[in-house]
């Protein structure tokens, strides 16, 4: 009779998960590719490290100066300016997660207790959670140096802090996820987010005129505030420097609350996830239609004049991003954020400024900006592809047909986009003048032909795959983030050259001429480079089908 | 080069230190209902993905319907059908809409495609979740949505690797009759599959692959007649095969050497 696994504890089970994250990670850097990846990383590690270092000084000093003054609501503030990044950070920026999906380990006799702390554990793998920790620390060695007695204190609030932060962290994600598996929810979370965005508008200029009111105002604003966890943090802190044992102990055990409270209903979504939950479309049942009968005018296509390999790869692509939650809701981030600026920095009434900028110098930054924000999903184009990329390399088409097809939607998007953009800066702020706008329009289009081509070979000589509807996990590949960074900022150093040497000559027509003639080149280039690209996938496609296939 | 539907001439793939395909020489002839059989990691998936274009030989010719692969592959690829290892599905997409985006990739028109897509999906028994993406079908129904997408444009040669995994006995038997009527309609079909059961009864000619070569290749009636079996009795696939790829095993390992299992 064959025997049965023993018991393994939850200590060894984590030790076990952890030996398996270091042998993925092993294995994977072992592949020519992931070298090149693990390199662009380090790159990022470095150029993200002097950020989040040059703010951990930011925070030491700030809880030095806080204590050493007796202002505790800017420690207060810090406390708050950290959970919102923490919390909000990843939803926009899900690229910097871990890539390993922990569920999968469900396969194994793993307990409830060690899938739940492994789940949290990987929460701290997480940039915000690092840079946060980072911050907590600074705040921690700030308090330290104002003050050294009351280390032990801020060390038993900034711990709490951080269990509760990762425990809410881990809730929000699994909750989004679960809730944007489904096609509706999505939907409806769509409307809601936009409907939310559109009255912020409303709103906007008269919490921008109470905020000229009175420069306090944010602080003034605090009390409302004080019920809830950075605030008590906070106050704890300054309770203790108060000797005021009872209200550190009460503020304490609010922190302590909180994180019970919320590690209760983490522990209740885990626990669904230990029994097996499954998010997919088919969560919804779908009622079975009756097949409708071919219709008549079938043979119509609105996308007559491209080839059908091209429409067909069109088509494809704007029902893959329809599906994806995610990358539509980061789609539609660009254009309501433009309309938050012009509230902001334009018009007659700025909230933050004190002169508004003016339509001509706006509407460039913005076209910047919204380059910035969309083309980077260019530079992984296939992330989605999965096991469908054999298709494109079984069926009779040149790879160029492929390319045309996912450029042209990207294209598609990004005029819409530009199109939205434009409309709430004329309804906004005005139109920017003739010139202006004839230059930023050609240099949009020398920026976005110029991409197109870069972008495509960095997609097929570096691909990633992404999970689709996944907001967790995802990061594209580290050449893939730098060469984006590079090219876009080489590409604003020569947009802004130009543009300074038209006022500088005093001649407003010279930037539309000479992005004009850039344009023109960039799209000669960039079908010029389509063919050599059609070569590039086929040498590189089996790294392609390995990587998005796996 | 000679002629036939597919032909290969020392077809070699490396991988690294691996020699995954040594030097094969493949001959199968227009119509032929061809099992390309051999044990895990012998290089059948290998020899598939080569002879479809999915993966560049490392020295070698592929021939398929007279055109030279390297040199003419649209061409090529205009006339074969796929099912490939993890069957390359779009996921995300509905069955109808993957059957429509394959349609078109083949440049069928929007009509045809439309329509062919319905008739494959309503023989596959997959057009009663006309909303249901790729992602939520069972395995056996991505199986059959599979060869769907491999036979939309009426291919001429047709490649597919383990076909009857997962599905289901009555799918099974349909889908096997369609291969027959393909068959004799002068398509080629090239199969692979563990199901020795299967080759037998659907394939007229075999070729085994162990260790990257090709160790025998014929009719079945060829092979047989190379293999000493019992009086009176038709040797089996599964002998001929076990013969073969049998020989020299003595490094398999020992029932005994399971004594906690077992």
């Amino acid at each position: 009779m064959a025997g049965v696994a023993g018991k393994l504890g939850v200590a060894g089970q984590i030790r076990l998960v952890a030996e398996l994250r270091w042998r993925i990670l092993r294995n994977h850097l072992r592949r020519k590719n992931s070298r090149w990846d693990l390199i662009g990383l380090i790159w990022a590690a470095v150029f993200f490290s002097v950020i989040v270092i040059g703010l951990s000084f930011a925070f030491c000093w700030g809880a030095y100066i806080s204590l050493s003054t007796g202002h505790f609501e800017w420690l207060v503030l810090l406390f708050w300016s950290i959970l919102l990044f923490w919390q909000v950070f990843p939803m926009f920026v899900a690229s910097f997660g871990a890539t390993f999906e922990f569920r999968t380990l469900l396969r194994f006799p793993l307990s409830l207790t060690a899938f739940y702390l492994v789940g949290l554990a990987y929460g701290l793998a997480d940039f915000a959670a690092i840079s946060s920790v980072l911050w907590l620390f600074a705040i921690t060695v700030g308090i330290g140096f104002a003050k050294f007695a009351l280390l032990p204190s801020v060390v038993v609030i900034v711990a709490l802090f951080i269990l509760m932060n990762t425990t809410i962290e881990r809730l929000l994600g699994s909750w989004l996820e679960r809730l944007l598996a489904r096609r509706r929810t999505r939907e409806l979370m769509l409307g809601l987010f936009v409907l939310l965005s559109i009255s912020l508008q409303f709103i906007g200029p008269r919490i921008a005129g109470y905020a000229r009111g009175s420069h306090s105002s944010l602080l003034s604003f605090l009390p409302y505030l004080s019920p809830f966890p950075p605030s008590i943090a906070g106050s704890a802190i300054a309770s203790a420097a108060h000797g005021n044992a009872i209200a550190f102990l009460s503020g304490a055990a609010g922190l302590l609350a909180y994180t019970g409270f919320f590690s209760a209903l983490l522990w209740y979504r885990f626990a669904a996830q230990y029994r097996g939950e499954e998010l997919s479309e088919a969560a919804a049942p779908a009622r079975v239609a009756l097949r409708a009968a071919s219709s008549t005018n079938s043979s119509r296509d609105a996308l007559n004049l491209l080839s059908p390999q091209v429409a067909a790869v069109l088509r494809k692509e704007f029902r893959y991003l329809a599906r994806n939650g995610f990358v539509l809701v980061s789609l539609l981030m660009p254009p309501i954020l433009v309309l938050l600026f012009t509230s902001q920095f334009g018009g007659q009434h700025p909230s933050v400024t004190h002169r508004g900028i003016s339509p001509d110098m706006f509407f460039p930054g913005m076209m910047g900006y919204l380059i910035l924000m969309l083309m980077t999903p260019a530079y992984n184009c296939f992330a989605y592809e999965g096991r469908g990329i054999q298709t494109y390399f079984t069926a009779p088409l040149r790879f160029r047909d492929v390319l045309l097809g996912k450029n042209l939607m990207h294209a598609a998007v990004l005029t819409l986009e530009i199109v939205l953009s434009l409309t709430m800066l004329a309804l906004r702020i005005g139109l920017p003048s003739t010139p202006v706008l004839v230059a930023t329009l050609m240099a949009v289009i020398f920026a976005v032909a110029g991409q197109f081509a870069i972008a495509d070979w960095v997609s097929l000589s570096f691909p990633r795959k992404l999970e689709f509807g996944s907001m967790r996990g995802q990061r594209s590949s580290g050449v893939s983030i730098w060469v984006a960074f590079g090219v876009q900022l080489l590409l604003a150093g020569i947009c802004s050259l130009i543009l300074f040497v038209g006022r500088w000559t005093n001649n407003p027509w010279l930037p539309a001429e000479v992005f004009t003639g850039l344009a023109a080149a960039s799209i000669a280039g960039y079908f010029a480079t389509l063919d050599a690209l059609t070569n590039v996938a086929e040498k590189k496609k089996e790294i392609l089908i390995e990587t998005l296939s796996r | 080069m000679t002629d036939g539907a597919i032909v290969t001439e020392r077809l070699t793939r490396r991988f690294g230190p691996l020699l995954a395909v040594d030097n094969i020489d493949l001959q199968v002839a227009a119509g032929q209902f061809f099992g390309f059989l051999g044990p895990n990691g012998a290089g059948k998936s290998t020899t598939i993905k080569m002879l479809t274009g999915l993966l560049a030989p490392t020295s070698g010719r592929v021939q398929l319907l007279g055109l030279d692969f390297s040199s003419k592959s649209v061409e090529v690829k205009r006339q074969i059908g796929v099912v490939p290892e993890g069957m390359g599905l779009f996921e995300r997409l509905t069955g109808s809409e993957y059957l429509n985006f394959v349609g078109r990739m083949y440049g069928l028109d929007r009509a045809t495609t439309r329509q062919r897509s319905e008739e494959l999906l309503e023989f596959m028994q997959l057009a009663d979740r006309p909303k249901s993406v790729i992602a939520d079908y069972s395995h056996g129904m991505q199986k059959k949505l599979a060869l769907a997408a491999a036979v939309i444009h009426g291919p001429r040669i047709l490649f597919l690797d383990e076909p009857f995994e997962g599905v289901d006995a009555l799918a099974a038997g349909a889908l096997k009759a369609l291969l027959g009527r393909m068959t004799e309609r002068g398509v080629t079909i090239f199969l692979t599959s563990h199901v020795l059961e299967i080759v037998e009864r659907l394939c007229s000619h075999v070729a085994i692959i162990h260790k990257g070569r090709l160790v025998a290749q014929g009719s079945l009636d060829e092979l047989r007649a190379g293999i000493a079996g019992e009086e009176g009795r038709q040797t089996t696939l599964e002998e001929i095969f076990l013969s073969i790829v049998g020989q020299g095993e003595s490094g398999r390992p020992q029932m005994e050497e399971l004594s906690w299992l077992v």
